[in-house]
């Protein structure tokens, strides 16, 4: 690894230890014949919980775990909010009263990507770095104000190249203010590489969201993934 | 005894063997993914002072095996299908008649909408359907107090339908879930209280009947605290053949006895701090019932209340102690009255049940698990409605506290 290399990617992880920062290690991924490109923190949570098996949009999702590893509990903890125990007791308690089924579960990154790859409908996590081809990967929306405003338009951010070729990628958290015509009047920078946040913070300022009667925060994640 | 801890140690033993694959099993049918899974839970019980749970504790017993085997489906994206078989034995009771445990179609329109139709686990506090399922509990036996293992029938399951939801509030306020349900409760003729019936020489052929009611809880803004409420209404028959205690000589002679008003109130709350659960709930039981063939009437309010906390040292070690308290009190009016007389001071031991307990469970492996527990009970509460404690296994009379050892483990897939 090369010296700018070593420092971008400190730089990086520096600014990206923060409560949630978690959130900026993991990509959560879909196959294909889903639809959405984002899907709300609430929303993902409802799904892993088996309160929900569809999205919004109508797409039916099934929902893919991992057996363990630090990724696992990473996802737990940002998204899901139990332990891996507690989430164990919690599957096993619907399973045995007929409230539910057991979800896959996989060993591996490399095996979520490819269940989830092959499986319509399937929507995992894995690594921020790993090589998700054949799969989707998600944005997550966090909603603010307790309310939920659906994107509009989203402008996609541009790769710096220098950082592609670097084989530079990882996870972008923003904090965005949306005023309630539906334009985003402020970007924070909540976490991840920091060249990489300046070209998501440039894509998410022309992003329009739809109207609300007041102006509400959103927490968003940006992944940026050099294969592609 | 030592036959029964040699049993023990005989299901320890094969699962310590080597790896043993012990997963949920799958298979498709009609383009349909169906899991099979399953539990087995073995258990021994040793006492001092009284027989307890209707098994010869006092000279150890290993009469506490219970088993389960479902299958279940999602057959469209809302279409959700299984059933679960379960048998049992717990010294007299259930005696390995099997039993549909539960079996439903589970429709779910939205989150905040759901059926399900068929023999419906019952929601009631927080542990009510899922009392039989060890793997999921730190304690061996949950509070007695508010979940009797020997009167599981009495509350487990009813034949008919539920509606329930899940909303998530605004203003960051947490989620709400509720369920409403309605159907037909039916107790095994080998559940506790036709047991407890018979030590008046009654034979109790059906016991059942309505029953409905709802269940409210609320996962609060601050995070890992739950708190909710249920409400349980009933109307139950009772019928069979008894000794009339006005002429024993006489023989038995039909019996019934039907509510003129049953309903429970249960009120809980759960805490989860990292590796920390604390646990309470609060049970209130009011059951007055007519005895129609004596033309009697009795009255009984049966209350308890626990407090548990459970902390897991490690992945596979976790430790839990709980305080239970557990009273009855009884009137009974009209004929019946001159033998069988009101009790209503809970400071006699015949009326009340304090039980305090100390656990521990070793996970040995993700599917396997051992549970040592000790408890420390004072009272019997042995009636009119039963706790554990019957005449019939100990016949010399009951002495005012009891000690009890239990190790149990068990295994799921």
């Amino acid at each position: 690894m090369n010296y700018t290399k070593i420092l971008l990617s400190a730089a990086g992880f520096a600014i990206s230890v923060s409560p949630g920062a978690f959130a900026a290690d993991i990509k959560v991924i879909a196959n294909s014949s889903v639809r959405a490109d984002t899907i709300s923190a609430a929303e993902l949570k409802l799904i892993y919980l088996e309160q929900k098996n569809s999205l919004d949009d109508g797409t039916r999702v099934e929902p893919v775990i991992q057996k363990d590893g630090q990724v696992h509990k990473n996802f737990l903890h940002e998204y899901v909010g139990k332990s891996d125990d507690d989430l164990q007791t919690y599957y096993r308690t619907l399973v045995f009263t007929g409230k539910g089924s057991m979800p896959k579960e996989l060993g591996s990154d490399a095996d979520v990507v490819a269940y989830v790859s092959r499986t319509k409908g399937a929507i995992g996590y894995v690594s921020a770095g790993i090589d998700t081809d054949g799969a989707k990967t998600l944005g997550i929306v966090y909603a603010g104000d307790g309310s939920q405003r659906r994107l509009i338009t989203r402008v996609e951010p541009r790769y710096p190249e220098t950082l592609r070729q670097l084989n530079i990628g990882g996870t972008v958290r923003l904090l965005l203010t949306i005023a309630p015509k539906g334009n985003v009047q402020n970007v924070d920078v909540l976490g991840g590489n920091p060249i990489l946040a300046e070209s998501a913070a440039a894509a998410a300022k022309q992003w329009i969201y739809s109207p609300s009667p007041s102006r509400t925060t959103t927490e968003i994640t940006i992944p940026f993934d050099p294969s592609h | 005894m030592h036959r029964q801890i040699a049993r023990l140690l005989l299901v320890c033993a094969c699962l310590s063997v080597g790896p043993i694959p012990l997963h949920a099993q799958d298979f498709k049918l009609f383009d349909r993914t169906v899991q099979v899974h399953g539990f087995f839970s073995q258990g021994f019980i040793y006492t001092s002072g009284n027989n307890w749970l209707t098994m010869s504790t006092l000279n150890g017993s290993g009469a506490f095996t219970d088993f389960g085997l479902n299958m279940c489906s999602q057959v469209t994206d809302k279409l959700h299908i299984g059933a679960q078989g379960y048998d049992r034995n717990l010294g007299q009771l259930g005696q390995y008649h099997p039993s549909l445990d539960w079996g439903f179609a589970d429709y779910r329109f939205k989150t905040w909408f759901g059926v399900r139709g068929g023999k419906v686990k019952t929601t009631l506090g927080l542990f009510n359907d899922t009392q039989d399922l060890d793997f999921l509990h730190t304690f061996a036996l949950l509070p007695q107090s508010v979940y009797p293992t020997d009167l599981r029938d009495a509350t487990i399951a009813h034949l008919g339908a539920d509606i329930y939801g899940a909303v998530s509030l605004k203003h960051g306020l947490g989620d709400l879930s509720y369920t409403v349900y309605a159907g037909h409760r039916s107790d095994s003729i080998y559940s506790g209280y036709p047991y407890y019936f018979s030590s008046f020489g009654a034979h109790i052929t059906s016991f059942g009947g309505l029953q409905y009611g709802a269940d409210l809880r609320w996962n609060t803004p601050l995070k890992g605290l739950l708190i909710g409420a249920s409400r349980l209404n009933e109307d139950i028959t009772g019928k069979g053949s008894a000794v009339n205690p006005f002429n024993p000589g006489a023989g038995l002679l039909p019996y019934s006895e039907a509510s003129k008003a049953d309903w429970t109130n249960q009120l809980y709350g759960e805490y989860t701090l990292g590796r920390l659960r604390v646990d309470t709930e609060y049970r209130r039981y009011w059951r007055n019932e007519e005895l129609v063939t004596d033309n009697s009437e009795s009255f009984a309010d049966i209350r308890g209340w626990y407090i548990s906390g459970a902390y897991r040292i490690c992945k596979r070690l976790q430790i839990g102690s709980y305080y239970s308290r557990y009273t009855i009190t009884n009137v009974v009016a009209g004929a019946l009255s001159a033998f069988y007389p009101s009790t209503t001071d809970t400071s006699q031991p015949a009326n009340h049940d304090y039980d305090k307990v100390i656990t521990a469970r070793l996970d040995l492996k993700r599917f396997w698990n051992v549970k040592i527990e000790g408890h420390f009970m004072d009272g019997y509460g042995s009636g009119p409605y039963p706790n554990g404690f019957y005449t019939q296994v100990n016949p010399q009379g009951f002495k005012p506290d009891t000690n009890a050892l239990v190790i149990k483990t068990g295994i799921n897939f």
